[in-house]
């Protein structure tokens, strides 16, 4: 495919329409003090809508998004977020609701909530669920809080100081430990699964929590996940699930048959709501009968036909955001979960993982793919035989831009040198799969020079990140002390 | 059933027989039998008409504030959102991108996200922002932590009008930490912080940050804050503050705010019922290497042209692991969007215009309030912008915010801590706040379904 990015030299949205200020100061405020009214006006320029619109319609034309691209970002599960949804969030009766309205004039709101909430707990195999995590982070954070309250009321937190986890756990899952106050313990893999001697060895009663994903970042299934349960429990530890990597499960098995307490879930992944570059994003908190009565307030409750908040949890950690998690995102969810129903779901683990293992197959011809050929969502290449002739995985991965393609997920997990982590999910079809290989395989087997000298095709070619944490210029005051500093010494 | 998977089954067979297998179960064979599920009872797929269909029919036991006269507000607004904003958002290269960890292919959101940082910077007049965090209230969470990363102590005050759920979110922020987050008191006259007793408590040495906000809980400019950083001395000061306010007050950075956090909702968004939602956070550049957040930097292309990277990533989760400074992965980087293409469109001078029109709206409001028996409106006595505390003389706000809704009215919403048995704001506390669109008429159906309220409790 011929691919050329949009290439604007487009200014800042504040450096248009220089010298454009406005002509006078705007109206004193009724009642504000002297003391409190801004001296120095407000830097931010006076546009017309046209040059807003043009501005950020150019920006839009320099980015890559599900829509424009495949997008193979390994843990990311870029799949297709459906319209409908746009349009059903953009209602009226969705999007003009405050969340400290009235119950009696939200019951809608909270119905789609409590439906979304029960459907969520029926996949999980687990419960009870929240929706008030703002992100999967969120949720991991929030769920730590929840086991570490447990160990509270049972008297064993000051005992219970460690989170145990494989050294291939996304990075929020030591992060979440930390900040819920714990240490954490890293667990060595054995063929990209959790080593169940050395698991076995690490649990103990210092032991509050073995946050795990399944299938993991090795893209494999952890086939041992009951006795890695029951080693957790026999310990009196908490068995977590980051629930990134759900997308492949789905209908197969789920947190609650597994033996995991708690789970988090990432709506904008296994259920479609979009990234929006990088966020908003939807998480939620599913829990079985021991840690349910520790989710955030309020829980959502249905009262003979009415539905309501319930704030009467004693044993619950209170709030974790404002309000009731991100509504607008649930909604996506819900109708993506309605729309697919059972058997779609069902459908959409198979084709997920068909097209991993379709790809990792063709794939595995250029490159070597550690651990077991079977593979679930997403499956690891290693970039470490172009190192011979000078290339490394990034050199590929900016050579994928210029074929019009998302690069994968690279240099993680830690444990495969060179690591690629490519996960095409359930709504890419073989075209695109057969597309990406042949993309792939004329970015391997290009020159070390274009490898190196990629991208071309994008909007800017190689971006010096070294530079930027060396000038450290991180807004446009910056940029004019630069600019400022620059003509001083030009002087 | 949604066509969102491609081809039909005789492509999954070409694949599965490139694969030498003939059935998608075979690709499950590492699942152990233990574990494997029949049926997950989530009912049939509908096809798109039969979704519409159901979820409208759900969503239309929704009332919109917009059917009401809607004085509700608090961190969460209502404004007027042009067109526009929402024309960009809905650029699909926009909302279903990821996060730009390839600077190269996403010069869009990273300038977007540099023009809000941008933004923030000359909102708050400090050094540094980041592009955003989940909420006003977890930015409040990730300012108390990374206070305690750099101070001596474990006491954190914070007002005692702070809204009950962001006090809540501070608790749970340092849960997994020695810290104790202590109630400045307040005037009960002005509902301002009492400062003599925050010298008192910084003089025992063992404070290591301080948090305020500007409006208040109680929607008041308290002057205290202006005096608070010399106070202080080294101790973190974080200041929550409204972003359309600090269109008309002088910037939080030049009264010696260390942390300046906030919501960024009612830049853009409409509520949706609580979230999206977006956390704005700046700093001093000191702090910056402590802080929370994916920070976009300026810098240099190959060929020398201005380009936008991801910066300072060795403080992030996917670096650093468990000595990261948050673990915030995914943010509101849309939300953050709206935020700076909604201040694009109205301007510097617009935006100062909207809280001057605001103002007078809530200044209306509390001469007509003020005059209803019954009703202390506004509560306290100190200036305010575009909300303001209300007490009812009897029942409680519960009752009253009831009666007012009967009578096609959204008086504002109480104040005091939902959960039983909790201590908090007095049961008697509503936050009622002007709107951009507010107009007389509505102003006047307040009032009157006030007097009507209070009469029928009067009688009860």
């Amino acid at each position: 495919m011929t691919f050329r990015q949009a290439r604007y030299d487009e200014p800042l949205v504040c450096e248009l329409a220089p010298g454009r200020a406005a002509a006078e100061a705007p109206a004193a405020i009724p009642g504000l003090p002297e003391r409190w009214r801004r001296k120095t006006p407000l830097a931010w320029p006076e546009l017309s809508e046209l040059e807003v619109v043009r501005h950020f319609t150019r920006l839009s034309q320099m980015n890559f998004g599900i829509d424009t691209s495949a997008y193979p970002l390994g843990s990311c599960t870029m799949k297709y977020n459906p319209k409908v949804s746009e349009l059903l969030a953009r209602r009226r009766t969705a999007a003009e609701l405050h969340p400290y309205q009235p119950e009696e004039t939200v019951q809608g709101a909270l119905e789609i909530l409590w439906r979304l909430e029960k459907g969520l707990a029926k996949v999980t195999g687990l419960p009870e669920a929240s929706l008030q995590p703002a992100a999967g982070a969120h949720g991991e954070f929030a769920a730590l809080l929840m086991v570490r309250a447990y160990f509270r009321e049972r008297g064993e937190e000051a005992q219970r100081t460690e989170v145990l986890l494989p050294d291939t756990a996304h990075g929020t899952n030591p992060a979440s430990a930390m900040m819920a106050g714990y240490t954490t313990r890293e667990i060595p893999s054995k063929d990209g699964c959790v080593h169940l001697d050395e698991l076995r060895a690490a649990v103990g009663p210092k032991t509050a929590a073995f946050m795990l994903t399944n299938p993991n970042t090795a893209g494999l299934f952890e086939s041992e996940i009951v006795e890695i349960a029951g080693a957790v429990h026999d310990a009196g530890g908490l068995l977590y699930y980051d629930g990134a990597n759900l997308n492949a499960i789905l209908g197969v098995t789920n947190p609650g048959r597994m033996g995991f307490d708690v789970a988090h879930l990432n709506l904008h992944k296994t259920f479609a709501t979009p990234h929006g570059g990088g966020g908003p994003g939807a998480g939620v908190l599913a829990a079985n009968d021991r840690l349910a009565p520790y989710l955030p307030v309020p829980r959502v409750v249905k009262r003979g036909r009415k539905f309501a908040l319930d704030y009467d949890r004693p044993k619950s950690i209170g709030k974790i955001k404002t309000a009731y998690g991100n509504f607008g995102l649930d909604l996506r969810a819900y109708v993506f979960l309605l729309s697919h129903g059972e058997e779609g779901l069902k459908h959409i683990a198979r084709r997920a993982v068909l097209n991993s293992n379709y790809l990792a197959h063709r794939l595995g011809r250029f490159l070597p793919r550690p651990f077991r050929p079977l593979v679930k969502h997403e499956f690891l290449l290693s970039g470490a035989p172009l190192k011979e002739k000078g290339v490394r995985t990034l050199d590929v991965a900016k050579r994928l831009l210029d074929e019009g393609v998302h690069a994968p997920t690279i240099y993680f997990p830690s444990l495969v040198e060179e690591a690629m982590m490519i996960e095409f999910p359930e709504t890419e079809s073989r075209q695109e799969l057969d597309a990406f290989v042949a993309a792939f395989e004329r970015a391997v087997s290009d020159t070390p020079e274009n490898l190196h000298a990629a991208p071309r095709n994008t909007s800017v070619g190689r971006v010096d990140e070294v530079l930027a944490a060396r000038q450290l210029l991180l807004s446009w005051k910056d940029l004019r002390a630069a600019a400022a500093n620059l003509e001083a010494s030009g002087r | 059933m949604a066509r969102w998977i491609p081809g039909d089954r005789s492509e999954e067979v070409a694949l599965l027989k490139e694969l030498g297998l003939s059935d998608t179960e075979e690709l499950f064979a590492d699942v152990p039998k233990k574990v494997r599920l029949g049926r997950m009872g989530v009912g049939a797929g509908k096809d798109e008409p039969d979704v519409v269909r159901a979820v409208d029919q759900i969503l239309d036991r929704n009332r919109p504030y917009s059917k009401f006269a809607s004085f509700l507000g608090g961190r969460i607004g209502t404004r007027f959102v042009p067109a526009a904003v929402d024309a960009i958002l809905s650029r699909s290269e926009f909302y279903t991108a990821y996060t730009p960890y390839q600077p190269e292919a996403s010069q869009g959101t990273l300038q977007a996200m540099f023009e809000f940082q941008s933004l923030w910077v000359e909102l708050t007049g400090m050094d540094a922002a980041n592009a955003s965090l989940y909420d006003g209230a977890t930015s409040m969470g990730e300012a108390l932590l990374l206070c305690h990363r750099v101070h001596e102590g474990h006491r954190f005050l914070v007002p005692a009008s702070l809204p009950w759920e962001e006090r809540s979110v501070l608790e749970n922020y340092a849960t997994g930490f020695p810290i104790r987050i202590e109630s400045i008191p307040f005037d009960p006259r002005t509902g301002c912080l009492d400062l003599a007793w925050v010298r008192t408590e910084v003089g025992r040495g063992d404070v290591f940050g301080l948090l305020a906000d500007v409006p208040n809980g109680f929607g008041h400019l308290d002057e205290g804050l202006l005096e608070l950083k010399s106070l202080l001395g080294t101790v973190p000061l974080v200041i929550g503050a409204d972003p359309l306010a600090l269109s008309v007050l002088e910037p939080p950075g030049s009264w010696g705010a260390d942390v300046v956090v906030g919501e960024g909702q009612g830049f853009g968004m409409p509520p949706n019922f609580g979230g999206p939602l977006v956390g704005l956070f700046a700093c001093r550049k000191e702090l910056l290497r402590v802080s929370p957040g994916r920070i976009v930097g300026a810098t240099r292309d190959v060929e020398g042209r201005r380009a936008f990277t991801l910066t300072l990533q060795t403080r992030e989760q996917h670096i650093r692991r468990s000595r990261a400074t948050s673990n915030i992965c995914t943010n509101q980087s849309l939300v953050a969007l709206a935020f700076v293409v909604y201040a694009s469109l109205v301007g510097a001078r617009g935006l100062a215009e909207l809280q001057g029109r605001v103002t007078e709206r809530a200044h209306t409001l509390a001469s007509a309030l003020g005059g209803v028996d019954g009703l202390s409106a506004p509560r306290f006595e100190a200036p305010y912008l575009g909300e303001f505390a209300i007490a009812v003389g009897r029942g409680n706000a519960h009752a009253f915010l009831d009666r007012l809704r009967r009578r096609k009215v959204l008086g504002g919403h109480p104040l005091a801590d939902p959960r039983p048995g909790r201590p908090g704001l007095g049961e008697e506390l509503i936050l009622t706040a002007a709107r951009d669109t507010t107009d007389d008429k509505e102003i006047q159906r307040y009032a009157k379904a006030a007097r009507a309220a209070l009469a029928a409790t009067g009688a009860a």
